[in-house]
């Protein structure tokens, strides 16, 4: 069973990660006095997306229901939260590789292309979603019914076998 | 009972002297005492009848004597010496009887600071105050307690080494408070934890869709007001909110994620069927959540012509980005975005405004939990 502290501890961790990386998708773009401010900013927000993501699926592996082997039915019930967030890993990687290319000789350059410009508002829109998705996992994953046995995972349990 | 009537009074022994009666008073005054229950109960008679007392209440002592062996022994000393030497006084004044009941006066001292240290509620019937067991003494007769016996209302508790003296109420509302405390620790579950949360962010949110609606109408207003009327002043717009448009696009799409976000949570976007039913039926969050995601797709739009406006020099120096007679051109779909921004920013927040406590997310994360209760409290399913 899933302790209160622990969990209180995770969540927390969780969004001050999440945090960190809306104030860097917000204010990145203001904090480019020097090139090397950027890529230390884009380099920590990258790592955190990747710690969110494997606190994500630590917790998914602590659940009674992966323990059960039932991984498919936590993917499908969180399949919008892993998609996201890999494709938002993905996005934000490339998208800092992109401008700090461009960027990394003189960061006063006006660096917009049209292609820039999509993947920018692509990766920040994907942003806002995982935000919401992961945000929403993290709080469903309080839930004690994955954690204990119940009629609930029992009937998933028949639906998967069926 | 007939035949008592009678017969004629005793006669009173004569004064004693030898040490023959000892033995046989006292055994009288013991089961005397045992008998009694309380004085409220025996003086009457005695006052009325001192010596013909004596039968009936030894009689009674024996009958009740096995079932009040436990008020016996609970039973004050300085009641009971009192008592005794009073009958004492009044019947055999004799020093040997004295030194009888003073040996377990010093016992019963001794055992009961451990009576009270075990249990902090003291009983009433079990304190006297030494006054009233005085004053007692002093009349001549024995007369009903007026002022009833109440615990000591100090406690000493032991801190740091040291005894200090604590109040009796204080003392237990603390350790009442301390059990409330600890029940209401044990009993918080990650559920709560998890809707804590949810609800500290709805609050948070509920003010940044004020605070967004407000900032977009003032960032239009400043926009509408540097640009002069037609755009006549564009240069000086530039000029003045070149230092501005960063922070401006920076705040603006900080405060339309949060709001985006809890637009979201309101409609419960992962759960499509509830999703798309509330786009259907209109519903306030679900048309908020619409506004705030076109706002924010448009936001971001903007985030060329946001660093055009931020690198901005006059088309006259080197190196400008800004030719001349293009500068009407780049502001003004620039300014009617803004605009939109506002406008589409503004009607959400009267959307949401309209039902503040609208959130699905925490109605289904609810359901759901009591939906299916664990298995541990309904039993085993066959």
């Amino acid at each position: 069973m899933l302790q209160t502290n622990s969990y209180s501890l995770v969540l927390t961790l969780q969004f001050l990660l999440l945090l960190y990386d809306l104030f860097v998708n917000s204010f990145s773009e203001l904090l480019r006095m020097a090139p090397v401010i950027q890529l230390v900013l884009f380099i920590i927000q990258d790592i955190a997306i990747l710690f969110n993501v494997i606190i994500i699926f630590l917790m998914f592996f602590n659940t009674f229901v992966f323990q059960a082997g039932l991984i498919n039915l936590l993917f499908h019930k969180f399949k919008g939260t892993i998609v996201l967030s890999a494709a938002y890993l993905a996005l934000s990687i490339f998208f800092h590789i992109w401008v700090m290319n461009l960027r990394w000789r003189n960061s006063k350059y006006f660096v917009w292309t049209d292609g820039l410009q999509a993947l920018f508002v692509f990766q920040r829109l994907v942003a806002v979603l995982y935000y919401y998705f992961y945000k929403r996992t993290a709080v469903h994953l309080g839930d004690p019914r994955f954690y204990q046995d119940s009629l609930w995972l029992r009937k998933e349990f028949a639906q998967v076998h069926s | 009972m007939e035949n008592a009537r009678p017969c004629p009074p005793r006669v009173l022994p004569p004064v004693p002297s030898g040490s023959q009666d000892e033995v046989p008073l006292g055994r009288s005054k013991r089961k005397k005492v045992k008998g009694i229950h309380s004085l409220d109960i025996i003086v009457p008679d005695a006052v009325r009848r001192p010596f013909e007392s004596i039968g009936p209440l030894t009689s009674e002592a024996q009958d009740a004597a096995p079932q009040r062996k436990r008020k016996k022994k609970k039973m004050p000393l300085e009641l009971e010496s009192s008592f005794t030497k009073q009958n004492g006084n009044f019947l055999y004044p004799e020093p040997v009887e004295e030194n009888l009941t003073r040996k377990p006066r010093k016992k019963v001292k001794k055992t009961r600071p451990t009576e009270s240290a075990n249990e902090l509620g003291v009983e009433d019937e079990d304190i006297i105050e030494e006054e009233q067991v005085r004053g007692s003494e002093q009349q001549p007769v024995f007369s009903a307690p007026v002022i009833a016996s109440q615990p000591v209302s100090k406690v000493f508790v032991e801190k740091n080494r040291r005894f200090q003296a604590a109040d009796r109420n204080d003392l237990i509302k603390t350790t009442e408070n301390i059990d409330v405390f600890l029940d209401m620790k044990s009993s918080w579950t990650t559920k709560d934890v998890a809707l804590s949360v949810h609800h500290g962010f709805r609050m948070v949110s509920l003010f940044t869709h004020g605070f967004l609606a407000g900032y977009a109408i003032w960032n239009v207003i400043v926009i509408y007001v540097l640009g002069g009327n037609q755009l006549s002043t564009a240069s000086n717009l530039l000029q003045q909110y070149k230092t501005l448009a960063y922070p401006a696009q920076s705040l603006l799409y900080l405060l339309l994620a949060i709001c985006t976000v809890s637009a979201f949570d309101r409609i419960d976007l992962a759960k499509a069927l509830v999703a798309v039913r509330g786009f259907l039926t209109l519903n306030p969050a679900a048309v908020a959540s619409f506004l705030y995601f076109v706002a924010l797709v448009l936001s971001l739009s903007q985030q060329m012509t946001g660093d055009r406006i931020n690198l901005y020099t006059p088309p006259s120096e080197n190196g400008s980005l800004w030719t001349p007679g293009t500068e009407e051109e780049i502001l003004q779909p620039w300014m009617v975005v803004n605009l939109v921004i506002a406008l589409l920013v503004g009607l959400a927040w009267l959307f949401l405004s309209y039902r503040p406590q609208l959130d699905y997310s925490e109605e289904l994360f609810n359901a759901e939990i009591e939906d299916y209760p664990p298995l541990d409290k309904e039993g085993q399913v066959s």
